[in-house]
């Protein structure tokens, strides 16, 4: 009881010390399957966070835990703005959900809709009617009250489904692929206006996709899942030039991954030994390199440039151009090395097929983290 | 060059006519077959019916115009007490059929193993001869259970009759019931009773209404279970079946009365499925 007055303090500072979510040890098996071994997340107040994966990862399963649909095998915490909510029904968490497939209600109109999560709070149908259409002015369907969900075009059926999850004001938004359906012009379209949303009604998101595009352009945090667990949490940056484990550097695009041995940490730089080859990059594993421990360099192939300066902290790797692809943007040219064919997305004409070519990076883009991740 | 093009394009014009037209053929057929089909079963309804307004139907041929026969029907009203007993019998049925087609078509398409199974059990009951039925009923029940023959046994025969009709327009209905809607319900703080009251009962109310119609008219209209089970209560049919036997001066009412119960059956069976396309279609 005590907590669940201490969040309803109207002070920002003691609201800010309960995170939105708060688990911990978040197991959860399927027969024989572990979709959930032991996962640990906090989610602070007004962050926009995504779980990212691809599908088995477990993401999809976590989003269900959290709002209510699965019963965890195992969970030592699992609190939603302060109430421990392990052995709560959906209906008595204050989350609600924005479903891949909108589950809208087809037998209601597009109001009844918005209006249904008050209306089973019991709210007056007046004021119902007026938060209902508060609610579709954010998403742009102020016009749209009275239409029937079958006459709504997939991008509207998606803004409906926003609006009828965030009229309740819930602690968290939990958002299951929600432009999974959409085409790819208005997938872009709307993953700006539900970032600029969010940063307006300063709410809790929580979002699942594969989409590494959506991650990086949508979240302040994500969290890359793999097998049941979490492989690394941080911001999009982080995610994308800092991949802690060779699944995150996979994941995140850099199809360059050599493996080798740590060498001797220098100042900022950390050296990979890969067959009498020394690459420079930055550590981005957990903890402090071990000289001779396992390890991988991970580099995307636009970072990855042609002829490059011979200078302090470059990698050069001299090789012969291979096989070219024109990709519109950029065309993406292998290059066969000493450690092996280095891909490279260049702006300019690909070098002819045979030629003699340079590769290289500097070391501030290339990863560099532990060929075995130890887990806790 | 543009000779083998010009004769490449007029042989798939060829084909693509040829295909054309066994299409419109196979289309043609099917809407003879399907007419001829539903002639067979409405010709005799419309020549009962034609028949009952003739001046004499026993005659087998149509003529002399009147609606004496319906008049008759006012004055000798022995059909009063039948009718009213069968719509009792067809109104419990149906009753038992919405409430039994409803438990059994939510929880069916919900189930992950021995689905078919089950179902092919509730529905076998479709292929099994009514007169077996009622002999069975009447030997075993009565038998073991020590069911006395009457109203109630006659309910049970036509309940285990119209079942399975009353399931498949309830499956109808409740295999598209997305249960992702009832996630959304509880997710947007619906009670158990909410997401049925509010969601479930709307979306498969047609299925509802298509089963009580479906048992009601089944029971209005059966016989060979009643014959063995009925003892000495009279339906409706049971009275026109009697009545047909008897040879006797009172047969040309069955013309009209059997006129009226099917003009009443095909009106209620085209709303239940006007009712049924209307849900399907939103």
């Amino acid at each position: 009881m005590s907590a669940v007055e201490l969040i309803d303090l109207p002070i920002p500072a003691a609201r800010r010390a309960v995170p939105a979510l708060d688990a911990v040890g978040i197991v959860h098996r399927y027969g024989g399957v572990t979709a959930l071994d032991h996962v640990a997340l906090t989610v602070d107040e007004g962050e926009f966070l995504t779980i990212l994966g691809p599908s088995g990862s477990g993401k999809t399963t976590l989003l269900r835990v959290i709002g209510g649909f699965e019963t965890p095998t195992e969970a030592e915490t699992l609190a939603i703005a302060g109430v421990d909510v392990r052995g709560l029904p959906p209906n008595h968490r204050e989350v609600a959900t924005v479903f891949q497939h909108y589950a809208l209600f087809p037998h209601m109109t597009v109001g009844q809709n918005v209006e249904y999560g008050l209306k089973v709070r019991g709210i007056m149908p007046a004021g119902r009617r007026k938060r209902a259409e508060e609610a579709l002015g954010l998403v742009r369907l102020s016009d749209k009250y009275g239409r029937r969900i079958d006459q709504l075009s997939g991008g509207e059926k998606q803004r409906v489904a926003f609006a009828r999850a965030l009229v309740t004001e819930p602690r968290i938004l939990l958002l299951d692929e929600p432009m999974g359906a959409l085409d790819e012009k208005l997938r872009r379209e709307m993953q700006v206006e539900v970032r600029a949303l969010q940063r307006e009604l300063k709410a809790t998101f929580i979002q699942v996709t594969h989409s590494q595009e959506e991650a990086l352009t949508m979240s302040d945090r994500v969290v890359v899942m793999n097998r049941g667990r979490i492989e690394q949490l941080g911001t999009p940056a982080d995610i994308f030039g800092r991949p802690a484990t060779r699944f995150v550097a996979a994941f995140m695009g850099m199809t360059n991954i050599i493996d080798g041995v740590a060498g001797i940490p220098g100042p900022g730089l950390v050296l990979l030994d890969a067959v009498g080859h020394t690459l420079h990059g930055v550590w981005s594993g957990n903890g402090q390199p071990v000289a001779g421990q396992p390890a991988f360099a991970a580099i995307h192939p636009h970072r990855v440039a042609l002829n490059p300066p011979r200078d302090v902290g470059w990698t050069c790797l001299d090789g012969i151009a291979r096989a070219s692809a024109y990709k519109g943007a950029y065309t993406e040219v292998t290059v066969e090395t000493g450690i092996g064919g280095v891909t490279a997305s260049i702006a300019g004409p690909a070098p002819a097929e045979g030629s003699p070519v340079t590769v290289g990076w500097h070391g501030s883009e290339c990863a560099i983290g532990p060929a075995e991740e130890a887990r806790a | 060059m543009s000779a083998a093009l010009a004769g490449s394009a007029d042989f798939t014009h060829k084909a693509a006519r040829r295909e054309a037209r066994i299409i419109s053929i196979a289309i043609w057929l099917t809407l003879i077959v399907g007419f001829g089909l539903t002639a067979l079963i409405y010709a005799p309804v419309t020549w009962l019916g034609i028949l009952s307004v003739s001046g004499d139907p026993l005659s087998g041929l149509p003529g002399s115009f009147t609606l004496h026969w319906y008049a008759s029907l006012l004055t000798d009203t022995r059909w009063l007490d039948p009718l009213i007993v069968s719509i009792e019998i067809a109104a419990t049925v149906s009753v038992l059929c919405m409430i039994s087609a409803t438990l059994v078509g939510r929880a069916l398409p919900r189930m992950k193993r021995g689905r078919g199974v089950i179902m092919t059990a509730f529905l076998l009951p479709l292929v099994v001869p009514g007169i077996v039925v009622g002999i069975d009923v009447f030997i075993y029940y009565r038998m073991f259970f020590g069911i006395k023959m009457g109203v109630w046994s006659i309910v049970l025969v036509h309940f285990v009759w119209a079942f399975p009709f009353a399931l498949i327009g309830m499956l109808v209905v409740s295999s598209r019931f997305d249960a992702r809607l009832l996630e959304a319900a509880a997710d947007l703080g619906a009670s158990p009773w909410r997401r049925f009251w509010d969601i479930e009962r709307p979306l498969l109310s047609s299925g509802v209404a298509t089963a009580g119609m479906f048992g009601f008219l089944l029971s209005l209209t059966e016989l060979p279970r009643s014959i063995f089970v009925a003892a000495r209560t009279q339906t409706l049919p049971l009275f026109t079946w009697a009545e047909t036997m008897s040879r006797g001066s009172h047969v040309s009412l069955i013309y009209c009365l059997n006129s009226l119960i099917a003009v009443v059956s095909v009106a209620l069976s085209v709303l239940s499925v006007w009712l049924l396309g209307r849900r399907l279609k939103s």
